[in-house]
């Protein structure tokens, strides 16, 4: 495996190089989607750096998504530029992170995850209510702009942030203590881990890039409404990403994305009724047939390093 | 000399059940002290008691003049008390060496370097890195034991260490033990085999539900005949 890692950094920087100068010649079509695997490789590595890393699971992550939606939707209305706006969706994001994080993350074993549940929902009917800032159920619609090209590159710059900012905690001490957490919390207590303040940490990291995505999206569709930012089955395909991509690892919620993604649009499209029956199926099969996913199988049998 | 650790009055109950009850015990730095008595008696809760795991229900612990009891696990490390487990509980999707380095702080050339000093102290240089869970029972306690020997505590508790390992790998262990009692380390320790508690240790503690049964050098605990009646009955 070892010439492996010689071709791999050339290979990574051609594929860059290609995607930066694809919409050269791109169709409006090819634009789109290829946008929206950034946001999916976005999405799924920001799951990743909590779940992946600390094991704990959030059942509720695009809550920062739709949150991000809102509030860059609400700022664009308001008349700030949609980049600076995206920013903002982020940041908020973080906050609600913290908010939430805060006294949900002091608690050890599955509380988090089902509180990651409930909050999704809780935004999701708190946006139809607050009709004077969001629109309720209406949904809120975005001065018309043509800006995909942009958005392609902005969402392309925040997978590659994630997958850059995944790859310097995953070869770092500070991911060793994220995954100390996972791999024995009581344990990583009594060797001197902070464990709350990394689990805070992880998290505040991994709501960033959901609340970026969230707004450029927002931008990118020019309309939300509370059920098209707040689905349930996006937290589900971020998982299901990640669990069969490989999780913990750095380039397995790419694998994830990308492979899902593609399938996604060559087949699910085709059979929109089989999409959540095959979405269970795929649970099903990685957690019975390889919990580490497609990456955590190699890097168990070659005993490769946690970077590949 | 100054007592390095002192256990005063602790109680710990679970629900009905009074797992340490009014405890007390005094260890002075630079001695190995052997903590002993049936299943159940309340030892491993006594060492989660002073590692701040659980929260006592009553009493005092102080380390080196200050009170520990109601800080977090990962505070009381910090002021110098590390740790072994009796189940192990190495990390196991890290490597060997991964497991040495998180547990340090500061710079990180130093700590490598401490690292695989102490992975060629326990002959596991060749397995520095294979993820600890694919280690066998007695290296993954190996690296449990040399992970706490990382940052240099001023009190190591050892729980049950030398359940599981073999003879040869003991005796190393517990020339390693000694060496760290040489150097002014403080060991207190939980232990089901008796040659060794009579072997290494100067002050035995028994405990027995719960309670402080009896203290003193080992030869004369081995002789006393309410420790002789909590292990076989009367």
């Amino acid at each position: 495996m070892k010439h492996w890692t010689r071709w791999f950094p050339p290979a990574l920087a051609l594929a860059l190089l290609l995607l930066s100068v694809y919409p050269l010649w791109a169709t409006g079509y090819g634009i789109r989607v290829m946008l929206q695997l950034f946001m999916w490789i976005a999405l799924a590595q920001s799951w990743n750096l909590i779940s992946g890393l600390t094991g704990y699971v959030s059942f509720g992550h695009v809550a920062f998504f739709g949150m991000g939606s809102y509030a860059t939707a609400i700022l664009v209305v308001k008349g700030v530029a949609w980049p600076l706006a995206a920013v903002g969706g982020g940041v908020m994001a973080v906050v609600l992170a913290f908010v939430i994080g805060w006294p949900c993350l002091r608690l050890k074993g599955p509380y988090f995850a089902i509180a990651m549940l409930g909050l999704n929902e809780v935004l999701r009917v708190m946006a139809s209510y607050f009709e004077g800032l969001t629109g309720g159920g209406l949904g809120l619609s975005l001065p018309t702009l043509d800006a995909s090209v942009r958005i392609y590159y902005a969402m392309g710059l925040v997978a590659v942030a994630v997958t850059g900012l995944t790859y310097l905690i995953v070869t770092s001490r500070f991911g060793l203590r994220l995954m100390t957490i996972r791999e024995d919390e009581v344990a990583a207590e009594a060797m001197g881990i902070n464990t709350f303040r990394y689990k805070i940490y992880a998290f505040l990291l991994s709501a960033a890039a959901p609340g970026i995505v969230g707004g450029l999206a927002a931008r990118d569709m020019g309309y939300i409404e509370p059920i098209s930012v707040f689905p349930l089955v996006t937290t589900i395909t971020m998982i299901v990403m990640v669990l069969f991509g490989g999780k913990g690892t750095i380039w397995g919620p790419v694998l994830g994305a990308v492979i899902l993604f593609t399938f996604q649009e060559l087949v699910w499209a085709h059979f929109p009724h089989a999409h959540q029956v095959l979405l269970g199926a795929i649970i099903v099969t990685v957690v019975l047939v390889m919990p580490r996913g497609i990456l955590g199988v190699l890097q168990q049998k070659y005993n490769l390093p946690r970077t590949v | 000399m100054a007592a390095i650790l002192q256990v005063r009055n602790l109680v710990k109950r679970f629900g009905g059940v009074t797992a340490v009850n009014r405890v007390s015990l005094s260890l002075e730095a630079g001695k190995i002290y052997g903590l002993i008595g049936p299943n159940g008696s309340g030892k491993t809760t006594l060492f989660n008691c002073i590692t701040g795991i659980e929260a006592s229900d009553s009493g005092a612990v102080g380390f080196k003049g200050r009170r520990i009891d109601g800080l977090k696990p990962h505070q009381i490390f910090h002021r110098g008390i590390g740790r072994t487990f009796q189940i192990i509980r190495v990390f196991p999707e890290l490597t060997a060496l991964e497991n040495l380095l998180v547990v340090t702080t500061g710079d990180f050339a130093p700590a490598r370097q401490r690292a695989e000093e102490l992975l060629r102290f326990v002959k596991l240089e060749a397995l520095a890195d294979e993820y600890a869970g694919n280690l066998s029972y007695g290296q993954q306690k190996l690296v449990e034991f040399i992970r706490v020997l990382m940052t240099d505590p001023e009190l190591i508790l050892l729980d049950e260490p030398a359940a599981g390992v073999n003879r040869t790998l003991l005796n190393e262990l517990l020339e390693a033990v000694k060496a760290l009692r040489d150097r002014g380390k403080t060991i207190f320790l939980v232990e089901h085999d008796m040659k060794v508690v009579m072997g290494l240790c100067e002050t035995v503690f028994v405990l027995d539900h719960g309670e402080k049964l009896a203290e003193g050098p080992p030869g004369v605990i081995q002789a006393d005949e309410r420790v002789i009646e909590a292990y076989f009955g009367r």
